[in-house]
């Protein structure tokens, strides 16, 4: 992804007319990251056309495949219970796109630790992200560490990560030490995977 | 609740008044005989009449597996709440309690119990005596220590600690043999390696009480007065297995550090008998300031095979 190359102003009316639309993007050699945020946006949540996807765990967020975009990204959508958070992750050289669904989800930004870090990460930012919101994120920006502070309300994400990826790492906030992590679908396309 | 709920709707299972202002609940709910699941959550109940009188003779006491009353305002834990023998899953999150009542072991079929969001201090030991109990949420309160005893919780799955006061963890807490998960991000963990030296030495009462112990010096019931007989039997065994000695009263905190998984050092408390116990691979306690002490390699790879995934973030 580049320089922008178009500036049209997608409208997704469906989360099925909004997939399309990705594929359309993602064929094209260059891709705007301000096309894809608007096109998200644009979305307007409705839980009877995601519902299918939208598997809790009651101990932990799930991350639910919805589509594989051909192999240039996956779509996904992550459901968190009440309380539920993520530790402190970088996404692998990758764009992330992240639109609340349902609920409220609160991202922090951290800078990267120094190189032998050994102190706490510094906080840069934080923000509570509303419904039909979305975020974006990659590795020159920062780091980020998403969560449902909510004690009543469950909340729910969709996620695009272009190119797609399987593991990263996650670091202590205390000390900014990393360990690299391969991340798991809880289901996909709809079907529980057994591991 | 409207009048006459259980006439028009007596094989009722599920009820959800969430976000209906509702200020109390009444007896209207005694007469539901099948009501499994009760969702009452963002609502204004916690007064003195928010649950009816009636609730622990009702055959609601049995049948009710799920009730959640997060985000209302309960200070406290309604003492009728604990008569529900039944109950599964207990929610309570984001209200204004205090504390955790120690009757809390009533509700021995208890699975799934959540208390983020509150205002509690203190953990009371009790709160372990719930066999069942799989996941246990204590996140955003102000908790500063947790009981050791809340290592017996065998089923324990997931905690979750995160925003809380807690500087250190209890050592007991590498037994949670089936624990996947535990949150501790937000808290004032110690980082650095802290020993606290604080040891008032032993009284003579607690000297002799060691030699008999340690020496197994032989002693009936007639031989000595009642209460120290009773303080006999208090002796707690020094954790330092190259040690086997005991204590009653004096010991000395320790914070010990140990790596779970080779990722996250965890500061956990130790008691032990005496400040030469703390280097039980040395023989002097001169080369205890290295953080790489043996003895917490051990509990390193026990805590390695048994805690899978530990999110101090």
């Amino acid at each position: 992804m580049e320089q922008p190359v178009q500036t049209e102003t997608w409208k997704a009316r469906s989360l099925e007319e909004l997939i399309r639309i990705l594929h359309q993007i993602f064929a094209e050699d260059k891709v705007s990251v301000e096309e894809v945020q608007t096109l998200m946006e644009s979305y307007e949540s409705n839980p009877e056309e995601w519902l299918q996807y939208a598997k809790f765990d009651q101990y932990r967020y799930t991350r639910n495949l919805v589509d594989n975009g051909n192999g240039k990204f996956n779509l996904m959508i992550l459901c968190w219970g009440e309380g539920h958070g993520s530790s402190i992750h970088d996404h692998t050289d990758s764009h992330c796109f992240m639109k609340i669904l349902q609920g409220n989800l609160k991202e922090t930004l951290f800078e990267w630790p120094e190189k032998k870090g050994n102190g706490e990460m510094t906080k840069k930012s934080e923000r509570v992200l509303r419904e039909n919101q979305c975020a974006y994120i990659n590795d020159s920006i920062g780091l980020h560490r998403v969560e449902n502070i909510s004690h009543t309300e469950p909340a729910v994400s969709l996620h695009l990560y272009s190119p797609p990826f399987n593991s990263c790492n996650t670091f202590d906030q205390r000390t900014g030490h990393k360990h690299k992590v391969t991340m798991t679908f809880y289901s996909q396309f709809g079907e529980r995977t057994v591991c | 609740l409207p009048a006459g709920l259980s006439q028009w709707f007596p094989a009722l299972e599920v009820l959800d008044v969430s976000g209906t202002g509702l200020t109390e609940m009444g007896t209207e709910l005694l007469s539901l005989p099948c009501l499994h699941t009760l969702l009452a959550k963002n609502n204004r109940l916690g007064g003195p009449g928010s649950l009816p009188k009636g609730l622990g003779q009702a055959p609601l006491a049995r049948s009710l597996r799920v009730l959640n009353l997060s985000g209302n305002r309960f200070s406290e834990v309604p003492p009728v709440l604990l008569q529900l023998r039944g109950l599964r899953s207990l929610s309570l999150g984001g209200n204004r309690l205090q504390g955790i009542p120690p009757d809390i072991q009533e509700l021995h079929s208890l699975e799934f119990l959540y208390l983020g969001g509150n205002f509690i201090t203190a953990i009371p030991p009790e709160l372990a005596k719930l066999p069942s109990l799989r996941y246990l949420v204590l996140c955003d309160n102000k908790i500063q220590s947790i009981p050791p005893q809340l290592a017996q919780l065998h089923s324990l799955r997931s905690l979750s600690l995160h925003n809380n006061l807690l500087t250190y963890l209890p050592r007991e807490i590498l037994n949670l043999v089936h624990l996947d998960e535990l949150s501790l991000r937000g808290n004032p963990l110690v980082v650095r390696f802290v020993r606290d030296l604080t040891y008032n030495p032993p009284s003579l009462q607690e000297l002799a009480g060691r030699t008999v112990k340690t020496r197994n010096i032989p002693y009936t019931p007639s031989d000595l007065p009642e209460s120290l007989v009773r303080y006999l039997s208090l002796a707690s065994n020094c954790p330092n297995p190259k040690c086997g000695g005991v204590y009653f009263d004096s010991c000395v905190r320790q914070i010990k550090f140990v790596d779970f998984c080779g990722k996250y050092r965890l500061p956990l408390m130790h008691y032990l008998c005496s400040p030469e116990c703390s280097s039980p691979f040395s023989s002097a306690s001169q080369s205890s300031t290295s953080q790489s002490e043996s003895d917490s390699e051990d509990e390193a790879s026990v805590a390695a095979h048994r805690m899978q995934k530990v999110l101090l973030g």
